[in-house]
């Protein structure tokens, strides 16, 4: 009795397994060419979401109670970036201090040379040092002095600092607030919907009944032919919301799925994401400013982009052009990462240099250290500090649309299969990166996922799956499968047969290859043999090599420096990505009634993550120690030589003055 | 420093009448965005009548058999009108007389497959489903607001001041008995 259920259960089990797992995996070794990837995946969704699944008591919970839930978090988290915001403040605004304050006695003493300056501001001017070198002694050699000198010192500190901070951040959200989104729409070439097309007409009906379910005013809905399946909500409030979807997205979702997607960034347009990403931005582009303005005086580049911003802002012919503004802002969002090519360059030591130059580099040696210490506090603090606590506010805001869209909808299942698909897929969207955390999943990067099959080829796939049919195994007289559904869902069926050793279903595979190559040689010669395939299960080295050379030679791959440069992003500021991952998804969504398939085997992995993170946390902390001892160093270092500096040319300038 | 009685109690009624303004102003709000939510229907309930004759005419032809449920759709849809202008219950009733008379002809529909190379028919049927789907999710917002609202009437310490404010609740959109019930076709 119970042999035999074991043996059901196992039989039950093997085929599920084999048909769930889009690529096959020999070891370290993924080997998926591109159509026979393409295939299985599509076949993976259907086992995805089991009906039939077993009934566990599951704590529920209401959709209502879960966007209370998010929210509350959101203020929480809100207040830990707001905490963030504040410590990454106070060293920058340390550094950047003394450096306007250099900048302005160099002014006072060329004004001074032109037309002597009041007494009362000189003596206003030694005031001022003298507070600041009260709070310099405090924090240096612990001395004591009283609370009011010592505020006083700290305020002459910090304040001009922080006020430039602050003042960049109003400029740059003014400046961008009017840009809007064409620029963005430009820059991923959306176009309007075809409302002669079924299913993009199906698409803005959708989206319109999910406007009219959360109240808002429906926003408008843009496609993007793009490679990849993706939507994102994009915007600076909700009135100006457009809703962006690759065509290919529409394609391959059911009226459910798309529903669930698209609730999913009407809801964060309803819950004020845009403009809490509008925030998030200009934090981050605040930061790229600082980075370029401290640069300038070192690299053309830097000073290219501060004329650029000059100009956009001013207006002229520029302020109307939409894709200028955008190509600023996204300047701006990757100036945060340490780049140091015009350093570098000024103090190439290879180079030659005119006199002149070399005494220019001279006077401007202190200022290499204030831009040092700013980039480097500059990264570390947002990589470390700032970016992991947005990025976690972002994640709840992905939660709580994800709520959201279970009530516009009050169908979970729908949401949840689409993020099933959507993940499994390829999801890059050209020209959209910048705005990676406004997608609905993480757009990743270009290459990634499967090459999928297009109506050409998939007619030939289908043509030739048909002619197979009719070689080898003589059917019973059944129609042959017309369309690309049909094959792929028989293909599925014979390739789990084939694992498990069906010789017939092997031949039949055989067969149909050879029809294939009949018909198109270069596809074919994409796709793997089936008897490499099952060898390579076994184990034959000779097969898995065959398959890797395969692999390798893959059309559609992107060279690698491509790559890299598409994949700039906000993300890539913190090491903490802005979308969460889709296991979570999944699991809060299974809370609000989807009947996602969660494997419940990775709790081994959540223990050996925990593990190692424990082994690992101290040295992480040494790192960060020591990151922030460089960066208190090259803070005091710049402070010491811009003081001497100062000094220097003070003295220098009193000379020709008293002369 | 002592605060004399005649203070206190100034700045207890004061307190007081800024919490009536806020709670009535909220009220108020929760109101509009009820009877917001109402028109809402409305107007998608008046883009389903106006495109149940063109459905009708479309269709015609391919199904001389099925008079009888077209003729269902169109006296369906004239008593719908005719309540355009009752109360919520009783409009409800008609729209969902509605409903179901659509809903019968989409079934009966599937048995003629040669609709389906028809890309007016399809287009045409794309918009009623839409229509469908959008009654159904401005009803859903409508109850969610009405929900609100009259959770908010009724909570301890607005609910002493909502009726005196003329405040009263508001009448869900349910769905009627016929609309519950199945779909039956006669094949």
């Amino acid at each position: 009795m119970q042999k035999s259920y074991r043996v059901t259960k196992e039989s039950r089990a093997v085929p599920l397994l084999s048909a769930a797992r889009p690529v096959i995996n020999l070891g370290n070794v993924s080997l998926g060419p591109v159509f026979w990837s393409a295939l299985m995946s599509e076949s993976a969704h259907p086992a995805a979401l089991q009906k039939d699944q077993q009934f566990v008591p599951r704590d529920r919970e209401s959709f209502f109670d879960a966007q209370r839930r998010n929210r509350r978090a959101t203020w929480r988290l809100a207040f830990l970036c707001v905490l963030a915001v504040l410590v990454m403040g106070i060293p920058l605004a340390l550094i950047v201090t003394p450096f306007l304050y250099a900048v302005t006695l160099l002014a006072a003493d060329i004004l001074n040379l032109l037309s002597p300056l009041p007494a009362a501001f000189w003596q206003q001017a030694n005031e001022v040092s003298r507070f600041g070198l009260i709070a310099i002694h405090w924090l240096l050699n612990h001395q004591a002095a009283d609370p009011e000198a010592l505020a006083l010192g700290a305020a002459v500190m910090l304040l001009p600092g922080a006020g430039l901070s602050v003042l960049l951040w109003v400029g740059m959200n003014g400046l961008f607030r009017n840009a809007g989104v064409g620029g963005a729409l430009l820059a991923l070439k959306a176009r309007d919907p075809n409302p002669a097309d079924l299913k993009e007409l199906q698409l803005s009906d959708v989206a319109q009944e999910m406007a009219i379910a959360a109240g808002l005013p429906a926003p408008r809905v843009m496609l993007v032919d793009a490679p990849g399946a993706n939507a994102a909500a994009i915007g600076t409030s909700p009135e100006d919301a457009r809703i962006v979807v690759s065509r290919r997205l529409v394609d391959d979702l059911t009226r459910d799925e798309l529903e669930g997607a698209l609730a999913h960034l009407i809801g964060s347009i309803g819950n004020g994401d845009l403009r809490i990403a509008f925030r998030i931005t200009s934090i981050f582009e605040t930061c790229g400013l600082l980075a370029a303005v401290i640069n300038a005086p070192f690299g053309p580049q830097s000073r290219r982009t501060l004329w650029r911003i000059i100009r956009y802002g001013i207006g002229g012919s520029r302020k109307d052009d939409p894709q200028e503004a955008a190509a600023v802002a996204e300047i701006l969002a990757r100036g945060v990462a340490m780049d140091t090519d015009d350093i570098d360059r000024m103090f190439d030591a290879t180079r030659k240099k005119s006199i002149l130059r070399s005494i220019r580099d001279f006077i401007l040696f202190p200022i290499f250290f204030t831009n040092t210490a700013i980039k480097l506090s500059l990264w570390f603090f947002s990589g470390v500090i700032l970016g992991p606590s947005i990025a976690l506010l972002w994640r709840t805001r992905k939660y709580l649309a994800d709520a959201s869209a279970v009530q516009l909808t009050r169908n979970p299942d729908g949401l949840a299969s689409a993020l099933q698909k959507l993940s499994s897929d390829a999801s890059f969207i050209p020209g959209g990166n910048w705005a990676s955390h406004l997608f609905i999943i993480n757009p990743g990067t270009a290459g990634g996922g499967s090459a999928r099959p297009d109506s050409r080829q998939q007619e030939i796939l289908a043509r030739a799956w048909a002619a197979s049919k009719r070689d080898a195994v003589d059917s019973t007289g059944n129609p042959a499968p017309a369309d690309f559904a049909t094959t792929v869902r028989e293909f599925t069926a014979v390739q789990r047969a084939a694992f498990s050793g069906d010789a017939k279903a092997i031949e039949r595979l055989s067969a149909a290859r050879q029809s294939l190559s009949a018909l198109d040689p270069e596809l074919a010669s994409q796709i793997p043999d089936i008897a490499d395939l099952v060898a390579a299960r076994r184990g034959d080295r000779a097969a898995i090599g065959r398959l890797q050379t395969l692999r390798k030679n893959e059309p559609g791959k992107k060279d690698p420096a491509r790559d890299a440069e598409e994949s700039e992003g906000m993300s890539s500021i913190t090491f903490l990505a802005f979308h969460p991952p889709l296991k979570r998804r999944l699991k809060r969504l299974d809370k609000l009634g989807a009947h996602a398939d969660l494997e419940s085997a990775d709790h081994k992995m959540w223990i050996l993550t925990a593990v190692f993170s424990m082994i690992f946390a101290p040295f992480f902390v040494a790192i960060a120690a020591l990151f922030l001892l460089l960066i208190a160093i090259m803070a005091l270092s710049s402070l010491a030589f811009l003081m001497i500096w100062m000094a220097f040319i003070h003295a220098i300038f009193g000379f020709f003055a008293h002369r | 420093m002592r605060i004399s009685p005649e203070l206190a109690g100034i700045a207890i009624a004061a307190a007081l009448f800024i919490w009536i303004i806020a709670a009535f102003n909220g009220l108020v709000a929760l109101r509009t965005r009820v009877q917001n939510a109402w028109a809402e229907i409305d107007v998608q309930l008046k883009r389903r009548h106006d495109l149940i004759p063109n459905l009708v005419e479309a269709v015609r032809g391919y199904m001389q058999h099925e008079r009888e449920t077209l003729e269902a759709v169109t006296r369906a849809r004239t008593q719908a009108v005719a309540a355009a202008g009752g109360t919520v219950q009783q409009r409800a009733e008609a729209e969902s007389g509605v409903s179901v008379a659509l809903r019968n002809l989409f079934a009966v529909s599937e048995n003629y497959p040669q609709l389906r190379a028809v890309e007016s028919v399809m287009l045409l049927q794309e918009q009623l489903t839409s229509t469908e789907n959008r009654i159904a999710c401005a009803r859903q917002f409508y109850n969610d607001e009405v929900m609100k609202y009259n959770t908010a009437q009724s909570t301890f310490p607005r609910n002493l001041m909502a009726r005196p404010c003329g405040f009263s609740p508001a009448t869900m959109f349910t769905a009627s008995n016929a609309e519950r019930a199945s779909v039956q076709v006669q094949v």
